[in-house]
């Protein structure tokens, strides 16, 4: 066998990395010099090129494609307001010259309301990404003050995170709240206190409360505002079991 | 209870050479719009194939990183001829990771990963649970695995280690407990009836 045949039977091998270190060493050599090998190669991986999806894919994690783009893209975007932190500093040094005092109260305004506009984008994509990978939903319609209210709670089984929506919620009477519990098998868990506004859906995402304890489902009550913890002791409005 | 992790649809390739290529010049425009689509297009893909290699999820996660930050920082480097951006992806996501499994020294531990996972199995010869013969990408992934599927059991698991697991000839003989020589044959046979098997493949994507 020739020298040349050697690398002829193992142009396969070559394109599926399974040549052994020295092995891979030498090929490479051999193809800076070999155009026929060269030539074989690339064609060879033109004809493999689907072959990748031999595999089963994989569902990414809620939230990875924010990361990729955060990472890949937010980096430009930071490089790109790079100038705002420069610009910041000459109008106040401006504004120390009572040059433009005006001008740097409408910089904090709308500092702040980017700064609001994010934080609103990062929730709304934080409980997308809850309901992009939900296995379970339940929902439940109850009354409120005589009114229909409904509750749906989408959960995500890989960050054992819920998105909690609560339609026609009336605002709580004055010194009263609305409750959220967790029912597990070792009790009723305290969760967050909603804010009821008129016209507006109640929404929010939770983790499972700490602990062991498993969660079985949950409750939603009216408490007295100043029961901040403890056990459930108000009005039960309705109750869910996962 | 809290849903424990259940099967969950098959994501979705909806990768044509077409929507390839109209991708890859909206990369090229610098369109960020693009790059979110081709993470939702490529992730599943890219994540199976890195994360078969490496055995570890969060690993595997950074290669994908690498590689899309790859194709939005030097996008006009892609390579038209190998095929479309896929194909690209995908084989520099597959050499990464293999690049990263021979820096590491648990070679043992990931094998051993691999059989306490269960990918040692049949995994890549599968048939995909959900049928999606319409949708251009699953359409490939069904020939790849009717493909794989007409190969000698003893090629196949050659093709597996090397291939989707990333393993050398060596490490394949000692793994299969065959002589190198024949881990080499196998190899090559599987290859040649694969190349053939999947050459039509080259007409959709071009």
């Amino acid at each position: 066998m020739t020298s040349h045949d050697w690398y002829v039977e193992h142009r396969a091998s070559w394109v599926a990395r399974a040549l052994d270190t020295e092995e891979a060493r030498s090929f490479a050599d051999h193809l800076k010099r070999c155009p026929e090998c060269r030539g074989a190669v690339a064609e060879l991986e033109r004809d493999l090129s689907w072959l990748p999806l031999g595999v089963a894919p994989v569902a990414p994690r809620p939230g990875f494609r924010r990361d990729i783009l955060d990472r890949i893209v937010g980096a430009r975007r930071h490089s790109r307001w790079g100038w705002v932190v420069p610009a910041a500093l000459a109008a106040s040094l401006l504004i120390s010259l009572g040059v433009i005092r005006g001008q740097h109260q409408r910089l904090e305004v709308v500092s702040g309301e980017l700064a609001n506009r994010d934080a609103t984008l990062a929730a709304l994509r934080d409980t997308l990404s809850v309901e992009h990978d939900a296995a379970q939903v339940v929902h439940a319609s109850f009354a409120a003050a005589g009114k229909a209210c409904n509750i749906t709670i989408i959960a995500d089984p890989h960050t054992h995170r819920w998105n909690v929506v609560v339609h026609g919620l009336p605002p709580a009477n004055a010194g009263e709240t609305y409750q959220f519990w967790f029912i597990t098998d070792d009790g009723m868990r305290r969760g967050v206190a909603i804010d009821a506004v008129t016209g507006r859906v109640a929404s929010f995402v939770t983790d499972m409360p700490p602990g062991n304890a498993k969660v079985m489902g949950a409750a939603l009550s009216i408490e007295r505002a100043e029961s901040r913890g403890g056990p459930m002791k108000g009005t039960e409005l309705t109750k869910i079991m996962m | 209870m809290v849903p424990g992790p259940k099967p969950r649809s098959r994501p979705t390739l909806v990768a044509t050479s077409t929507a390839s290529a109209g991708l890859r010049g909206r990369l090229l425009a610098r369109d960020e719009s693009a790059l979110s689509e081709l993470v939702d297009l490529a992730s599943p893909w890219l994540l199976g194939v890195t994360q078969s290699i490496l055995q570890d999820r969060e690993e595997s996660e950074e290669v994908v990183f690498e590689v899309f930050d790859t194709v939005w920082h030097h996008i006009g480097e892609v390579e038209a001829h190998l095929g479309g951006l896929m194909p690209w992806l995908l084989r520099v996501a597959r050499n990464r990771a293999i690049d990263r499994l021979r820096r590491r020294s648990r070679r043992g531990r990931t094998i051993d990963g691999a059989r306490a996972l269960g990918v040692l199995g049949d995994d890549v010869t599968a048939a995909p649970e959900v049928n999606e013969a319409a949708t251009p990408g699953w359409h490939v992934h069904g020939q790849v695995h009717a493909a794989l599927a007409e190969l000698p059991d003893d090629q196949r698991a050659a093709v597996r280690l090397a291939y989707f697991h990333g393993l050398t000839h060596s490490e394949i003989a000692r793994e299969l407990s065959i002589p190198i020589g024949t881990v080499k044959t196998r190899l090559r046979l599987a290859f040649d009836k694969l190349r053939l098997t999947l050459a039509p493949l080259k007409d959709w994507v071009q």
